[in-house]
């Protein structure tokens, strides 16, 4: 994936990078495609060349995290350069059981929105989660249907149908940011739309509340790593 | 539920069959090839995961392989395989001293049409050392492959050209698995095998009969561009043949029994010498998109071919925009309803500031405020979209906008985007489905089905709020340029590049006075074919045109308004184009939720001088067309102009257009005027194909520019029209219900 990523942007910086100088603009109007290209191309060398060097993201302590004063989840795209801690801006229900909350990253360009710990939506990932019904029971994962729309290619959405069955696998102690939990595993199997998926989840035996997963997010997004590092 | 039938892809209406008879349905082995898959735009069908993975995936199966001609095939020989709905190819290929570029389109599901441009080395013959041709290839789909039948296409090469490179064909293909050897492949290796009939060309060897008389084409009396209607499917007949093996999803091995003699390139000329009817050839899936080949070609010579395929569905990049805030559920921060009051509305004061406020959250989305009304309980939003191309994703900015800004009593909505000052429809959404929708399990229908559309009123109301500091708005912008020329025999690939100055200056809603000055740093644009046209040299003249480094593009003022309800109007004046300025008035009809619209302009059109300043040459012309403008669904649009063009003379154009979502468009039009073949010149009659890449495809931002190209096979005088810029139907439709509907899955992000 990473490799196929890297193919597609050198092929967009080939493309651009045949037609772009520089330029400048100011005002409402739109911007010359020209100068659009030429932007956009400074924007992928900048971004190749500090790819190259880049450091790993900051390693934040519980404490300074704690700081922050909302709840925080980390979050792992498998399939992306991904992995940052985003921030709840959002915490309220609608018709559908569940608190729906939103998590913002730092930079506010992505988000992903779950229902119960369930992911719901994604934005700013790509190809995102555009909106989905999960099987849920209380609080946490049931088998049954899984419905999810996708945004794909030409602006469209695409529906994707799957039929879900959950596993019990027993008790588990994770660790999430050195603090250590005690949990039951879930593992939810999918099946439909030509494939396959495995999502798992870490739960609080107590009230079913989510502290871990790895949930699929849609054929653009792939799987999501959750860990709920700030209740 | 709808029962998802992975099998049974293009029976949808049998979902409506009890569900016995759907099960009985489904226990049969059913119909199915590897053929099938590869439509992409099959919504119904899903594809098998991709290598390492077992996750449901939406990416497409390698789409066939391409010939020498850039069209479905083996090498030399088509084969009847079509490429995947909407798919556009660039192949590249080379052997013998031939150099063939073709560009294709597969314009829908059962039809594809190409654009050739071919180069035989050594020709010597006629005068030229080199001889180029353009061809126009069209393929229709006859049946689609299924597990008992073949995938077979009737097509016609180089139709209308010079009948040089001319032929007609019905090939048939099928395709079996095969195990993967040498390399991992999603659906298994392939072995297509293909089998044809062939007329023209492709039945100049080893026929096996001969249908009527096939006339030669005569230079002399024909120029060109006609459809060869004469010739297609008559002469000698002869069979060709050709398997290519994909043993994995890299590699492919062709072998292919050839039809094709090369009379005239082997006997009549020697452009290379043909020793075996056999051709052979390797190819290399180097990226997703391209794939290169080498082969062994008529016993003699080595040949390669690059093939690029894109897919307008398949974004370069896919799309990352930045994510919203959430809309905040009014009860959560605002009490309850009984508590919403709407005394805020008596104070000036607090209006101005709320405007404001959606004037800012607007510019963190990249729209532009030009007024905002407010009562108590509606506010009416107009606003600019100069980022987003699907309309419906700048619709959902603007109503975040107001639901983040605006007091608790505010319920409905009405969105109305504005280009040059003209509203262009008003979207109607009530802030509660807002709130109450963001989450639902499909959020984007479920808006679409409580969401208005109406006629905009023509101006904003007497208490709406101008946006802060707007006008006069002036914006410039300073880029590079490109100005390609393409196929003058001597060199057929000219190109002009330089930098380009806009400025644009909008006094009032509705006014815009542009400009565009251009400098030329480099080209040989210049050094041009000298016009030998006997009308009016209205476009013959490019090389005079090119002579000139300093000119005045654009320069003009234009007034826009809505006269009445469906009703947009346009009046400009000043220099339109490097060739022409001159007066222009345009009247278009167009209901927000219409598939037709009319349109009348009229223009008064004067010749510019040759450097490009401020003065005019002493052609004159009033030229102005009708258009009928007609949207026939899915994306397809056709237009129909009727009037009198540049060099004077009377007639139609008819252009059909393929517009998706994401903004990438490609069409064709050609233009009959009462101007005779033979004073036409080269072509017979006006003809070009265009296409537009948008950026947002490419680079994965949202943007609303593309690099659109047009393509003629010749430039002549005849049909031609003014460029004016800023023409009413495009700006227009892209805000109605169908340019809504067709990027609405946006409306969210």
């Amino acid at each position: 994936m990473r490799t196929l990523f890297d193919i597609r942007a050198g092929a967009g910086l080939l493309l651009a990078g045949m037609l772009a100088m520089s330029g400048c603009s100011r005002g409402t109007e739109e911007a010359p495609t020209q100068l659009e290209l030429a932007r956009a191309t400074q924007g992928v060398v900048s971004g190749l060349l500090q790819r190259r060097k880049a450091a790993p993201p900051p390693a934040f302590s519980r404490a300074q995290l704690e700081t922050v004063g909302l709840p925080i989840t980390g979050f792992v795209a498998e399939n992306r350069d991904l992995s940052a801690y985003f921030f709840r801006t959002e915490a309220r229900h609608d018709a559908t059981p569940g608190l729906i909350e939103v998590w913002l990253s730092g930079d506010q360009k992505s988000s992903v929105t779950t229902r119960a710990g369930l992911v719901i939506a994604t934005r700013g990932l790509g190809d995102d989660l555009l909106s989905s019904t999960v099987p849920m029971a209380g609080s946490g994962p049931a088998p049954g249907p899984l419905a999810q729309q996708i945004r794909y290619g030409d602006n469209r959405e695409r529906g994707l149908r799957l039929r879900c069955d959950l596993a019990d696998l027993g008790p588990e102690r994770i660790e999430i940011l050195g603090r250590s939990q005690a949990t039951r595993h879930l593992q939810q199997s999918c099946e439909g739309a030509g494939g396959r998926i495995v999502n798992d989840f870490w739960a609080d035996p107590r009230d079913g509340f989510l502290w871990q997963s790895r949930q699929w997010a849609g054929p653009g997004v792939g799987y999501l790593q959750l860990r709920r590092v700030i209740k | 539920m709808t029962l998802p039938i992975p099998l049974f892809p293009r029976r949808a209406r049998f979902r409506q069959v009890p569900g016995l008879a759907v099960a009985a349905l489904l226990s049969l082995p059913i119909l199915t090839s590897p053929g099938r898959a590869q439509e992409i735009g099959d919504t119904t069908r899903y594809l098998p995961p991709e290598i390492g993975s077992e996750t449901p995936s939406f990416k497409p199966l390698p789409p066939p392989s391409l010939n020498f001609y850039g069209v479905p095939g083996v090498i030399d020989m088509p084969s009847g395989q079509t490429a995947p709905d909407g798919q556009f190819t660039t192949a590249l290929a080379h052997f013998g001293g031939q150099t063939r570029v073709t560009l294709s389109f597969q314009a829908t599901p059962w039809m594809g049409i190409s654009f050739r441009y071919h180069g035989i080395q050594n020709w010597n013959m006629y005068g030229f050392e080199t001889y180029y041709d353009r061809n126009f290839d069209v393929r229709f789909r006859l049946m689609q492959e299924a597990r008992f039948r073949p995938e077979v296409t009737l097509g016609l090469q180089d139709f209308s050209g010079t009948g040089l490179f001319g032929a007609e064909y019905i090939a048939a293909s099928k395709t079996l698995r095969t195990p993967a050897v040498w390399g991992s492949a999603r659906d298994g290796g392939q072995l297509v095998v293909t089998g044809g009939i062939g007329w023209g060309r492709l039945g100049s060897y080893n026929n096996i009969g001969s249908f009527g008389h096939r006339p030669a084409y005569d230079g002399s009396t024909n120029f060109g561009g006609e459809p060869s209607y004469d010739q297609w499917f008559r002469g000698p007949y002869a069979l060709f043949g050709g398997v290519e093996w994909r043993p994995n999803d890299r590699l492919g091995i062709k072998l292919e029994y050839s039809s094709d003699d090369y009379v005239t390139e082997t006997q009549k000329t020697a452009v290379f010498e043909k020793k075996s009817p056999f051709n052979f050839g390797v190819e290399y899936q180097w990226t997703e998109s391209s794939r290169l080949g080498l082969y062994y070609m008529y016993g003699s010579e080595i040949g390669a071919s690059l093939q690029i395929q894109f897919n307008p569905r398949q974004p370069l990049t896919p799309m990352q925009q930045s994510a919203p805030l959430p809309i905040k559920p009014r009860r959560d921060w605002a009490g309850p309803p009984e508590a919403w009051t709407t005394d805020w509305v008596d104070s000036a004061e607090v209006r101005l500031s709320l405007r404001d406020r959606v004037a800012a959250e607007l510019t963190k989305s990249g729209l532009v405020l030009e007024s905002l009304e407010l009562s108590g309980t509606e506010a009416e939003l107009r606003y600019r979209n100069p980022r987003y191309t699907p309309a419906a994703a700048a619709v959902g900015r603007a109503a975040r906008a107001l639901a983040a800004s605006l007091p608790p009593s505010v319920e409905t909505f009405r969105l109305v985007p504005v280009a040059n000052g003209m509203a262009l429809s008003a979207v109607i959404l009530r802030r509660s489905d807002l709130e109450a929708l963001e989450y639902d399990g499909d959020a984007a229908q479920a808006l679409r089905a409580v969401t208005a559309y109406a006629d905009a009123p023509h101006g904003p109301g007497a208490g709406a709020m101008p946006g802060p500091d707007l006008y006069p708005d002036f914006s410039w912008s300073l880029a590079q340029y490109f100005a390609p020329s393409y196929f003058d025999p001597s060199l057929p690939f000219r190109l002009d590049l330089g930098v380009d100055l806009r400025l644009s200056y909008r006094p009032a809603p509705g006014w815009r006075i542009a400009g565009k000055i251009r400098q030329r740093v480099w080209g040989n644009v210049k050094d041009g074919r000298a016009s030998n046209s006997v009308l009016p040299h209205v476009r013959t003249d490019q090389d005079k045109y090119a002579q000139h480094g300093t000119t005045i593009e654009e320069l003009y003022a234009a007034r826009y308004w809505r006269p009445g309800a469906n009703l947009y109007a346009r009046i400009s004046g000043g220099y339109f184009e490097s060739m022409f300025g001159g007066l222009s008035g345009e009247l278009l009809w167009k209901p927000v939720g219409s598939r037709l619209a009319l349109g009348i302009e009229a223009n008064y059109a004067i010749q510019r001088d040759y450097d490009q300043l401020f003065s005019f040459r002493d052609y004159k012309v009033f030229t102005g067309h009708a258009s009928a403008y007609y949207e026939l669904g899915g994306g397809y649009k056709t237009q129909l102009d009727v009037g009198r063009y540049l060099a004077g003379d009377f007639g139609a154009t008819f252009s059909f257009d393929r517009i998706f979502a994401n903004g990438w468009s490609v069409g064709g039009f050609f233009t009959l005027t009462d101007v005779s073949s033979a004073d036409f010149g080269e072509g017979s009659f006006d003809k070009g194909i265009r296409f537009r890449i948008p950026l947002n495809w490419m680079l994965g931002t949202p943007s609303r520019s593309g690099m659109g190209m047009l393509i003629r096979p010749v430039q002549r005088d005849g049909g031609q029209r003014l460029d004016v810029p800023g023409r009413l139907y495009d700006q227009v439709r892209e805000a109605h219900r169908s340019g809504l509907d067709a990027g609405w899955e946006r409306v969210w992000e």
